[in-house]
């Protein structure tokens, strides 16, 4: 894993509310938060840690900095982002809900360029607690160090998971939240794969919703590419056809109603499959790559534990 | 949020896309200033599909004519859905349509250029019909090309729609929009182009920094966003059981709902209250917050039970229960509280919530089951 207890971590847009919460959080739990990003703010300090102008003039005061969490407004994510690639930090965590999805495609571009690793946005972040890492804004008490990686889209039902597994005598790995939005920095696929690699986890729990096909991709690859095993639960079978919650990314193709339609009628053939994004299609394609469904959140520590027998 | 045909034009205008020349008709009468020489076609500006079988286009050689399709067609509903405006464009015949549409392909994570020769009503969407390139790298001429080869055009018919497909690009792109589509796209044999209808979906994360955009929105005649409730419809959806479930962020609420559902309960309703990311943005307060979302919970008079799921971040555990209480208190329907909290300051919270009679629950399961059982 990238991600040790060294990684130093910058902050940016710590000036915004919530990063003047969570920073003073993420230091308490063992993160090395050398510096923060406010422009204009520069030269002071929040809660110990030292403010400046820009990425990289932080970066010529404190030493390399490898992590940035970014917590700027929705219209301004995006800047921050290429800042902090073009100063050298190579793995960001956006918190900010609302940055608009062609941004989102502008950044992606520049960093798969520079193979940077992009968590969010509308996300957590992750926490290592085996390394007392946190990136973003998990709450720290529910989770453990131990030897489950968990992937999940978003924040509450995260911590819901993560304190069963806790519960049950199941530490974690890793806490990852890939983010609620339509566009993603990085996807489950990508994750499973640094899980894979990663030594301390030994068992993979994928945490899934309605909408999209982040799950349906996450199941082929881990019927095509991993050996751990792997243990899913998918939030919203009971939710109605239409009713997409929270996430505004979560609606399917975006198409005009006609366009849906035809897609229907073309059935199987279709250039785009419409049924994906339903419970029942991610149940079926976890299910078709062998990967056990949980009921219920809390079933997935019992089947976590069956699968690390 | 999509634009009515006349305002997508509008754009296709702006970005020198070829649209027919046209009018707006507000009432019949406006159709004796016609400066369109007939024949003409009249479409009812709804967001509604099947306009032309439901009968909301109409052709007309004269003014009479005209008035009277007009008069039909303002009284015509598509799915539920009158019309207030109406386009008035001139007739075009067209010897082929095509199909051309941009979109952003949520597992490419890129925009995708769609393209079909077989365009129109009867546009379809297999793989044999329908052409895709994937934006990969910033855009370039050359993707359109790409597409336009796909498609199978050859000679003039390359560059023509290239241009096309060039400019919704830009269009797509300087919007901020989740689609653009242009269906039919007319061909004529001299290599003319004509976009015949059209179709732009704003995305609503990006409008405010596109005054264009809401300003076209906010004109008379248009939907606006909603912004007196709170809660957006996707977030509180409503049912006809007695069980009030209120929980915070998409999957917990989903998880809450599905456990209910599983267990045989009738939910009235469920709200998610959003993220603490959330919180901070709109609403800067919590527990007001949380008051709004009790009180959009408990509203109907049918709600006898309420399931609280609530884990708490950095919002203190003993300020929900508080606000709990207080809240429960001042309800003028007696309701059951079933009250599942996760939190650090718990211990506090759990007391002054079983003082005030709030029945309290450790783990989900054991939640949703007694609510069930409660109604």
């Amino acid at each position: 894993m990238q991600f040790t207890a060294d990684t130093k971590v910058l902050i940016h847009g710590i000036a915004e509310p919530l990063a003047a919460t969570h920073s003073i959080l993420m230091k308490a739990y063992g993160t090395q938060v050398v510096a923060g990003v406010s422009p204009g703010l520069g030269g002071s300090e929040r809660d110990g840690i030292p403010v400046y102008d820009l990425v990289e003039v932080a970066m010529k005061d404190v030493g390399p900095i490898d992590a940035a969490v970014i917590f700027v407004q929705p219209y301004l994510v995006l800047d921050a982002a290429l800042e902090a690639i073009a100063a050298g930090i190579r793995q960001l965590t956006i918190v900010t809900e609302g940055m608009p999805p062609m941004d989102m495609v502008k950044l992606i571009r520049k960093a798969d360029a520079t193979e940077t690793l992009v968590v969010g946005p509308s996300s957590p972040g992750l926490i290592i607690p085996g390394q007392n890492i946190l990136l973003g804004t998990h709450p720290a008490e529910f989770y453990t160090p131990g030897c489950v990686g968990l992937i999940s889209r978003c924040g509450t039902l995260t911590y819901e998971i993560a304190l069963s597994l806790t519960e049950a005598g199941l530490g974690q790995s890793i806490g990852v939240s890939i983010g609620g939005d339509g566009i993603l920095g990085s996807s489950f696929a990508q994750w499973l794969q640094i899980l894979d690699e990663d030594d301390t986890t030994e068992a993979i729990v994928i945490v899934g919703e309605i909408g999209g096909s982040g799950e349906e991709a996450a199941a082929d690859y881990v019927a095509e590419a991993i050996d751990k095993p792997v243990v899913s639960y998918v939030a919203g079978r009971h939710v109605p056809k239409g009713r997409r919650l929270g996430h505004a990314g979560a609606i399917a193709a975006n198409l005009s109603h006609k366009t849906e339609k035809k897609i229907q009628e073309a059935g199987s053939s279709a250039l785009f499959d419409l049924d994906i994004g339903t419970a029942e299609h991610k149940i079926k394609a976890f299910k078709e790559a062998g990967i056990p469904v949980a009921e219920r959140p809390s079933e997935i520590s019992k089947l976590v534990k069956k699968a690390l027998k | 949020m999509d634009l009515l045909e006349y305002q997508a034009k509008e754009l296709f205008r702006e970005m020198d896309i070829p649209v027919l020349p046209s009018q707006k008709i507000h009432c019949p009468q406006d159709l004796k200033g016609l400066k369109i020489p007939y024949p003409i076609v009249l479409k009812s500006q709804v967001r509604a599909g099947g306009r032309g079988k439901a009968g909301g286009i109409r052709f007309a050689t004269n003014t009479i004519d005209a008035i009277a399709a007009a008069q039909a067609i303002f009284h015509l509903p598509i799915q539920g859905e009158l019309p207030e405006i109406l386009l008035a464009e001139a007739k075009y015949n067209a010897s082929q349509e095509f199909y051309l549409a941009i979109l952003l392909d949520r597992t490419a994570r890129r925009p995708v250029l769609l393209g079909s020769p077989y365009g129109g009503v009867e546009v379809a969407f297999t793989q044999d019909k329908m052409q895709r390139v994937v934006v990969d790298e910033e855009f370039s001429p050359f993707y359109a090309r790409r597409l336009a080869l796909k498609m199978g055009l050859s000679g003039e018919a390359i560059e023509a729609v290239s241009r096309v497909i060039k400019r919704m690009y830009r269009l797509f792109v300087q919007k901020d929009l989740d689609l653009v589509e242009i269906n039919p796209l007319g061909i004529r044999d001299n290599g003319e182009v004509m976009a015949l209808d059209g179709k732009v979906t704003v995305n609503n994360e990006a409008l405010n920094r596109h005054y264009n955009l809401t300003r076209l929105l906010q004109e008379r005649n248009f939907e606006q966003p909603d912004q007196s409730s709170v809660f957006p419809t996707h977030d509180f959806v409503e049912f006809e059981g007695k069980l009030a479930i209120l929980c915070n962020g998409a999957g917990l609420t989903m998880a809450t709902f599905d456990l209910v559902c599983e267990a045989k309960g009738k939910p009235a309703n469920f709200l998610n209250l959003g993220s603490e990311q959330a919180w901070y943005g709109t609403h800067a307060d919590p527990l007001e917050r949380l008051r709004l979302g009790l009180d959009a919970v408990t509203r109907s008079p049918q709600v006898s039970v309420v399931l609280v799921n609530l884990i708490a971040g950095v919002t203190r555990c003993q300020d929900i229960a508080a606000t709990l209480v207080e809240f429960s208190d001042g309800l003028d329907h007696p309701c059951k509280w079933i009250v599942r909290l996760v939190g650090g300051d718990l211990v506090t919270a759990e007391k002054t919530l079983k003082q005030a009679n709030l029945t309290t629950v450790k783990s989900l399961d054991e939640a949703v089951s007694l609510a069930v059982k409660a109604v």
